[in-house]
């Protein structure tokens, strides 16, 4: 029995295994499945300051290996998250709130609201299926780096994660910018801008048009960007992009994660994260690791 | 709201692109009508959303047209014992209230097989008229389902079997005559539209089961929504995919 559990900002997950944002919810409905505590922790559905509509539909389509969605951040808004959700989620594992905004306002005011309320704060500068804020604070250096110390201001008492996007020149450059201004750790990547197409209509699947990949196909990408961006900062990096199995979470913390997102796996397989969990003990046990925290880094290149 | 691995029993054609797969579950799962199930295929990392056709004991068996890549897959590779997960029952079903006894089903296309279930439980009890809608003759099937309607008419949109015309035109050409005190109802938008548009201020609920692709089927995702007429979203995976039908914009 190895020992699973990871140490971030100061902050103990009992395992290094988050649900990635927007594909759980507020985690009630997979609790029906199974109980969700088992879990190192769930980062939530993109939280705005007020109730956002979404997208129109089809809002998901599916490629070879991957997906993509284009749900763009309906959510009930903070308050109502407050109200009906974080009390019950708090017992359950550690909650990453994930904040989205059309402004930097509205940045601020999520966490302002949400600072000492949750275990982490996930600023999500990096969706890429709405017009105005999301992936639009994301791809500058100067724009990455100003958002988090106006964030980072809002939220003193809590660890602010700022979530990068892959649709950007340098993932390093824009890690560093993140930490330059004040973020306590990074998570990347978020989804990858895509098209699918309806060959017999002669047009996209998605409503939106672009949509977000995810999924097992966009792995060897993602565990590079996560290996440049772990080397270029000092903070800790949680490492996420197309992971289905214990083995390709050991992955992503070689190359420098010290936890660990699974998203799309959760459609595949809802019952994904427990058995990733109890696989990795398996993997930990049968390579002689009793920390699995002693993974994360550990990648020797040729 | 359960994830079963469950064994392929049968999975055939029965109709022009349309197959039945019945397979059974480890243990007995109670389907309410109108529920759905979410089915797992290997290499797609989407499963997909189902209706319940039938549900007895163990053994589940819904009917599915070839649609695209996923469906196509399920008719070619899951012969009888492979292994299927499946993740049921989903949605919140038809319900049918103890005094509405008589009970009025129109359905088109693949969204007769819903509607099936609930000709099932309801039929013994209740005086059920089902409308089904079809392309043309080689589009029937499951004839031995709905005949156990107390009344049945098939409608084929170009005549060769049964009413010439939409299931829609032929349920309200009985209208007077059925006088249901409840309408189910599945099928494509426009006859959907259609059945709205002719059921306005007849004071008789319709409910619609609505079909939109889906991401999670549990409710968490937010990928299938729908519009609701008081301007808000529900999911269709959770919060129906049974409406009543003025309640959507459809």
């Amino acid at each position: 029995m190895a020992d699973l559990s990871v140490t971030i900002c100061g902050k103990t997950l009992k395992n290094p295994v988050i649900t990635a944002s927007g594909t759980f919810g507020f985690g009630r409905e997979f609790d029906e499945i199974y109980d969700i505590s088992c879990l190192g922790g769930v980062a939530t559905k993109g939280i705005a300051l007020v109730p956002w509509a979404g997208n129109p539909v089809p809002r998901i389509a599916e490629s070879r290996g991957v997906i993509l969605n284009a749900v763009g951040l309906q959510n009930p808004g903070v308050e109502k998250f407050i109200a009906e959700d974080l009390a019950w989620l708090k017992q359950k594992t550690r909650v990453i709130a994930n904040v989205v905004g059309r402004t930097l306002e509205d940045y601020e005011g999520v966490c302002a609201r949400l600072d000492g309320l949750v275990d982490f704060l996930e600023l999500n500068i990096s969706c890429p299926n709405v017009k105005c804020g999301g992936m639009a604070f994301g791809i500058r250096p100067e724009n990455i780096e100003e958002i988090t110390a106006r964030a980072k201001a809002k939220c003193p008492n809590t660890p602010l994660i700022v979530k990068l996007s892959p649709n950007v020149e340098s993932i390093a450059a824009n890690a560093q910018a993140a930490q330059r201004g004040g973020a306590d750790c990074i998570s990347l990547v978020n989804t990858f801008t895509g098209m699918a197409i309806d060959i017999e209509r002669r047009r996209p699947v998605l409503a939106n048009n672009t949509g977000g990949v995810s999924g097992a196909g966009i792995k060897p990408i993602a565990v590079r960007m996560v290996y440049e961006a772990a080397h270029a900062v000092t903070i800790p990096v949680i490492g996420m992009g197309g992971i289905t199995c214990a083995e390709d979470a050991v992955e992503f913390m070689m190359a420098g994660a010290a936890a660990v997102q699974v998203g799309t796996q959760n459609f595949t397989d809802t019952r994904a994260c427990p058995k990733i969990i109890a696989a990795l003990n398996d993997w930990c046990d049968r390579h002689g690791i009793e920390k699995a925290a002693s993974l994360t880094g550990t990648l020797t290149l040729n | 709201m359960r994830e079963v691995t469950a064994t392929v029993l049968e999975n055939k054609r029965i109709a022009d692109e349309v197959y039945t797969l019945t397979f059974a579950t480890e243990d007995e799962i109670a389907v309410r009508p109108g529920q759905f199930c979410m089915i797992g295929l290997g290499g797609f990392p989407l499963r997909r959303p189902i209706a319940v056709c039938k549900a007895e004991g163990e053994r589940i068996t819904v009917c599915y047209r070839l649609k695209g890549a996923g469906t196509r897959a399920l008719a070619r590779e899951y012969k009888q014992g492979e292994k299927l997960s499946v993740l049921l029952p989903l949605g919140n079903g038809f319900f049918v209230k103890e005094d509405e006894k008589r009970v009025a089903v129109v359905g088109g296309g693949v969204g007769i097989f819903p509607l099936i279930a609930a000709i099932r439980a309801y039929c013994g009890e209740k005086h059920v008229y089902s409308y089904m809608g079809f392309r043309n003759r080689a589009a029937i099937c499951m004839e031995y389902e709905l005949a156990r309607s107390e009344k049945l008419v098939v409608a084929t949109d170009d005549g060769s079997v049964g009413f010439h015309g939409t299931a829609v035109q032929a349920f309200m050409r009985d209208y007077d005559a059925v006088r249901p005190d409840v309408v189910l109802a599945c099928g494509p938008t426009p006859m959907l539209r259609a059945l709205k548009t002719a059921m306005e201020g007849k004071g008789v609920p319709v409910y619609v089961s609505l079909e939109e692709r889906m991401g999670c089927g549990i409710g968490a995702c937010l990928v299938c929504v729908c519009d609701k007429t008081n301007g808000e979203h529900a999911r269709v995976c959770k919060d129906g995919p049974v409406f009543e039908i003025s309640d959507v914009v459809l």
